[in-house]
């Protein structure tokens, strides 16, 4: 007989005895935060597995490279013509900025990093791993895009890598406008029909409608993604409660296969400012002081 | 060099090269709409020849490995192949018979019970007619790679003695 046949009882209960630790290592593991569980994915990926990703890498350099030169080609026209018109604009702001006297504008640095989404056997990914110069501080949450638009949020980092979420996580919120300004909301992932995972603008007021194909760009508000990065265009409306607000069906410009860059948000402090301004500015007419609002998109 | 120790050295070397097509073509046979589990293959594999407590730890390790590249489902993943190998394992003491068939009924039915483990142990896991249908090519596909793997492992350390 080639194969181990039963083997004796005490051999048997040590068998479950040993499984049964495993299991409880593993919900042990389950219940781990985000940064112990990227010190033990980049400990494996970093060992065991570092051959495997090389040649994965070296794959997916051979086979998509002449489609990144021509993206790239495109792109990079795209960028020449955008940089080319709005030269004469970032002159303008800068000049109204000072006859307003306000200060220099803060929009902040991007850390441009590897992207690498999470591929498990069995259903979709939410996750991805973040990977830059290991000297670049990355402040989390902080929001990722690539050039097309928003990708999701980086939770947790560590010497210029981290793991994030992408915008189909279902905990996923953030904050948009449109273009204009005139209507804001807060968007969701939403499961539509057929099972793509598309977005769902929820609470826009009843009296304002918005027309399909709108753009929706990043608000800025809560301070996670900067102001206006693009996230996706109204498809229909979802649903209305009757008198109070609609939801708008959007379709995402980024889909989360698409990226291999990300751009992370590197979010500037604010200065120091004295504190007695602080203290007035905290404070509602009344004397009351006012809460920090909870941005959305963490 | 005896019987038992060729065939388990071959079998070993089966196993190890099924385990590295399945970390070297990951990106590839996830993208597709069905392909073998040649990790879980591999494991049952193993569990034809170790005993319960070894399949577990085994089966722990590959789910580590698989989360890490997958990204996704530590330890989730780490759970269900450790409950793979363990019941593999006894399953094997409990059924087993010494020969092809059996073999690739085993290995059938432990992949597409571990894919469904996996399934529904996923943060999104699809519907039914994935699990039924996809599921079963999915296991069909591993039981016939892996049987072949075995089969030539175990033919070569006879021929070997």
């Amino acid at each position: 007989m080639r194969y181990l046949t039963v083997g004796r009882p005490e051999s048997q209960r040590r068998d479950l005895l040993v499984t049964a630790g495993l299991a409880i290592l593993a919900l042990f593991i389950a219940g781990m935060n985000l940064e112990s569980r990227l010190a033990v994915t980049r400990v494996v990926r970093s060992t065991v597995l570092a051959p495997f990703l090389a040649a994965h890498r070296v794959f997916a350099r051979s086979t998509d490279l002449s489609e990144q030169v021509a993206s790239l080609t495109s792109e990079r026209e795209r960028l020449a013509a955008r940089v080319l018109e709005s030269a004469n604009l970032e002159l303008e702001n800068r000049q109204l900025r000072i006859i307003a006297g306000l200060p220099e504008r803060r929009v902040g640095e991007f850390a441009v990093g590897e992207l690498t989404a999470g591929a498990p056997e069995a259903g979709g990914s939410h996750t991805f791993l973040f990977r830059a110069n290991a000297d670049v501080e990355l402040l989390t949450p902080a929001g990722i895009s690539s050039p097309q638009g928003l990708v999701g949020v980086l939770r947790t980092a560590e010497a210029g890598s981290g793991l994030g979420e992408f915008w189909t996580h279902p905990d996923f919120r953030v904050g948009v406008r449109t273009p204009d300004g005139a209507t804001t909301g807060i968007l969701r992932p939403y499961s539509g029909a057929g099972g793509e995972t598309l977005m769902l603008l929820d609470g826009v007021p009843y009296q304002t409608s918005i027309a399909a194909g709108t753009l929706l760009e990043t608000s800025g508000e809560g301070g996670v993604h900067p102001p206006g990065v693009p996230v996706g265009r109204v498809l229909r409306e979802e649903s209305t409660r009757s008198g109070w607000s609609h939801a708008y069906l959007v379709d995402p410009i980024v889909r989360p296969g698409q990226v291999l860059v990300g751009l992370v948000w590197l979010v500037r402090p604010l200065p120091a400012a004295p504190t007695d301004s602080l203290a007035d500015s905290s404070r509602a007419p009344g004397g009351e002081p006012v809460p920090p609002a909870a941005g959305p998109g963490t | 060099m005896d019987v038992e120790r060729s065939v388990w050295a071959w079998s070993a070397l089966g196993i190890s090269a099924l385990l590295v097509l399945h970390f070297l073509f990951r990106p590839f046979l996830v993208g597709l709409p069905v392909a073998p589990h040649l990790l879980i293959g591999a494991l049952l594999l193993a569990t034809l020849r170790l005993s319960a407590g070894q399949a577990a730890a085994m089966g722990f390790v590959l789910g580590i490995l698989e989360a890490s590249i997958a990204l996704e489902g530590m330890g989730t993943y780490a759970l269900a192949l450790t409950v793979v190998g363990y019941l593999g394992a006894r399953a094997r003491d409990l059924l087993f018979a010494d020969a092809r068939f059996y073999v690739f009924g085993y290995l059938f039915i432990g992949t597409w019970l571990a894919d469904v483990v996996l399934l529904l142990l996923g943060t999104s896991p699809p519907g039914a007619m994935r699990l039924i249908a996809g599921g079963a090519i999915d296991a069909l596909l591993t039981a016939a790679v892996c049987t072949g793997v075995e089969t030539l492992t175990s033919s070569v350390a006879e021929r070997q003695v």
